[in-house]
């Protein structure tokens, strides 16, 4: 256990935490809003595909993390326009993006790339390591906050600038109130749809970002179903963490930890098959401690509304 | 008033021709934009699905474990319970029938009796397990059956690379071979059609009945379109929770089953999930909303997607995963066919006078 935990492995936490963590984001802001959104994990997987084509049509970082954003932008504005344009259910809908996020990805993943499971060029350039001056030469804080993409960091700013707008600014109080009462925020004039388009579509470009840290982060590939079940681990954080961005952060942390701590398991005598299973055991077992109180286990249901 | 009805026929049919039609359309475009040419592409698709009894029999052979998916799920979602597990309990059940296939004593019928039982007890209870976790600590059960599928594939997957793997055998992580007294008879000789097709569509018919003409279906159906209601008329939530699980479970633990008893003979490690079965069954369900005859129709035409996409794949330039985006456009249009209907309650509701 003493070569398990050390602070390259806090440092680790970061890297994965960051597509949990802003994919949850989205999810609490959808949840705030009223909408259970389990698309998430399909928006991530074409956030991921699209960064890597983004990459490859410019050449250049940071369009292709634009790219993918705007990409999932248009995804997530179906989804919203066939949850809150068309009243359908979010979650049969949600189910059928993912799908579609799947069979689209595998089938321009051979079409655009040729290639079938996997693609990876060597040439391509991933997002850059931010060394932060003056951090980066103390001891231990510097080997966990510095070096690493800026989407990491971009993550841990939005749950500052998200609990912000959410709880101290009017836009922020009457998006709260869209999702908490509508019947009460259509009285006062609020155009409620509006405030539910614009929560799912920043939803997506969020997702659009992380998947862009999927792909172009800690390496730079796709591979079919990347995402590999972390938009429902982000689900879970999301509802863990009362949908609160600060609470959002702190399970997203905890997942973060767990799913580098499974990949650390694997040099060690555990069979493989445990040590990949054990990021979705973890997850069952801390949903069994942390009891979810929101209102959106409701929705979690075809009767939902 | 038939009139009324006539209309509503009319709709019901139509929806899914039209969805069948935007889902053509939409891979049109996708075999366009590769280049590919779109008559030649169906041509092939509609040839590797039907072009003979040998390709009818295979695209009937692939639709039977997904209509008995489809039909589990339907149950779950007829009583209003997400259930994404179908994955696992398909898992969970084909290794269990495969167990007791092998292990069992006796002549073939009582080994394949057991295994029938034993893979259906295990899918069961897998997803009662899901089901427990709602009813006593309140865990989403959306969250909780997706997240037991991953532990489930992975823990079969260790079971038979190691401690149940083949005694010397050549092959990779599977099972030994089952006795062949045990194997599900062919229903054509020389063909993949198996007779657990015939049991997936009794089942169907079964199931149609049981929710139309019981007192438990009805309970069920009440409790997934208006759970205040069934709880005003004494339903007790927990407790058919359980049973609609647990017979949920059952059903996609048979379609493992029969994948074992039928086709492979043994359990071999992926032979359920890279063929996505479990997935297939839950678009079944959704395109057929629920419904267990549609969702065997449903079923079929997945399947013939599938198994057309292979032809398309072997003949043609267009890659076999053009049948997912036609599958998955297809769901997403049928979606907003929920949709209307909700619309259209909505209204209803409004002009009675009694909306929120």
């Amino acid at each position: 256990m003493g070569t398990l935990l050390d602070w390259s492995l806090l440092s680790a936490t970061l890297w994965k935490v960051a597509p949990l963590l802003l994919a949850a984001l989205a999810g609490a802001l959808c949840a705030r809003v009223g909408i259970f959104n389990v698309a998430l994990e399909g928006m991530m997987l074409i956030g991921a595909f699209t960064a890597i084509l983004g990459n490859d049509l410019f050449g250049n970082v940071a369009l292709a993390v634009l790219f993918a954003c705007f990409c999932v932008g248009l995804v997530s504005l179906l989804f919203a326009y066939l949850t809150i344009g068309l009243q359908a259910n979010a979650i049969v809908v949600g189910m059928a993006i993912n799908f579609l996020a799947n069979g689209l990805t595998a089938f321009l993943l051979y079409a655009i790339f040729g290639v079938k499971g996997q693609y990876r060029d060597s040439t391509m350039s991933g997002l850059p390591q931010w060394h932060i001056p003056v951090i980066q030469d103390i001891p231990v804080v510097g080997e966990l906050l510095s070096g690493h993409t800026p989407l990491v960091y971009l993550a841990f700013v939005l749950v500052a600038v998200l609990q912000f707008v959410l709880f101290r600014t009017v836009i922020g109080f009457r998006l709260l109130a869209v999702g908490e009462n509508p019947a009460a925020a259509k009285s006062l004039g609020l155009k409620i749809r509006g405030y539910q388009y614009g929560a799912v579509v920043f939803g997506g470009v969020l997702c659009g970002l992380a998947g862009a840290q999927l792909s172009l982060g800690q390496v730079t590939l796709f591979t079919e179903n990347m995402t590999a079940g972390r938009g429902f681990i982000a689900l879970v954080a999301t509802m863990l963490g009362q949908s609160n961005p600060l609470g959002v952060m702190a399970s997203s942390l905890l997942f973060g930890f767990l799913d580098t701590v499974s990949t650390r398991l694997q040099g060690s005598s555990i069979p493989t098959h445990f040590t990949m299973m054990f990021p979705y055991v973890m997850t069952i077992v801390v949903m069994l401690f942390f009891k979810d109180k929101t209102y959106l286990r409701q929705s979690g249901r075809l009767d939902g509304k | 008033m038939k009139r009324i009805n006539w209309t509503a026929y009319a709709q019901s049919l139509a929806a899914p021709l039209l969805a069948v039609g935007v889902g053509l359309l939409v891979g049109a475009i996708a075999i366009w934009a590769v280049g590919g040419s779109v008559g030649t592409t169906y041509a092939e698709m509609w040839k590797g699905a039907f072009g003979s009894f040998y390709f009818t029999a295979s695209t009937l052979t692939r639709a039977t474990p997904i209509i008995l998916t489809a039909l589990g799920v339907s149950l779950a979602f007829r009583a209003g319970f997400f259930n994404l597990g179908a994955e696992g309990q398909m898992v969970f059940g084909a290794l269990a029938a495969a167990l007791a296939a092998l292990y069992v004593p006796g002549p073939g019928p009582v080994k394949m009796l057991a295994a029938v039982a034993a893979g259906m007890l295990a899918g069961g209870l897998w997803s009662l397990l899901a089901g427990w976790l709602d009813t006593r600590f309140r865990m989403n059960l959306l969250i909780t059956t997706l997240l037991l599928n991953y532990i489930a594939v992975y823990t079969a997957g260790y079971l038979v690379a190691f401690p149940l793997k083949e005694k010397g055998g050549t092959g990779g992580a599977q099972t030994a071979m089952l006795d062949n007294s045990a194997w599900l008879p062919k229903l054509f000789a020389g063909t993949t059609l198996h007779a657990g097709f015939i049991v997936a569509i009794a089942a169907a018919v079964l199931l149609a009945l049981f929710l139309t003409f019981t007192t438990k279906g009805y309970e069920i159906r009440m409790l997934g379109s208006n759970p205040l209601f069934a709880a005003y008329g004494g339903v007790k939530r927990g407790q058919l929770m359980l049973v609609s699980m647990l017979l949920s479970g059952a059903l996609a633990g048979l379609a493992g089953t029969f994948e074992v008893l039928g086709t492979q003979y043994r359990y071999i490690d992926n032979m359920l999930t890279s063929p996505g079965y479990a997935w297939s069954g839950i678009m079944a369900t959704l395109l057929a909303g629920s419904n267990p005859i549609g969702s065997v129709l449903a079923a079929i035409l997945l399947a013939a997607l599938q198994t057309g996409g292979m032809g398309v794949e072997r003949n043609t330039e267009v890659p076999l995963e053009i049948s997912s985006v036609i599958q998955s456009s297809l769901i997403l249009f049928v979606s907003a066919r929920i949709t209307f209907s909700f619309i259209k309650r909505r209204k209803a509701r409004a002009a009675n006078g009694n909306a929120a």
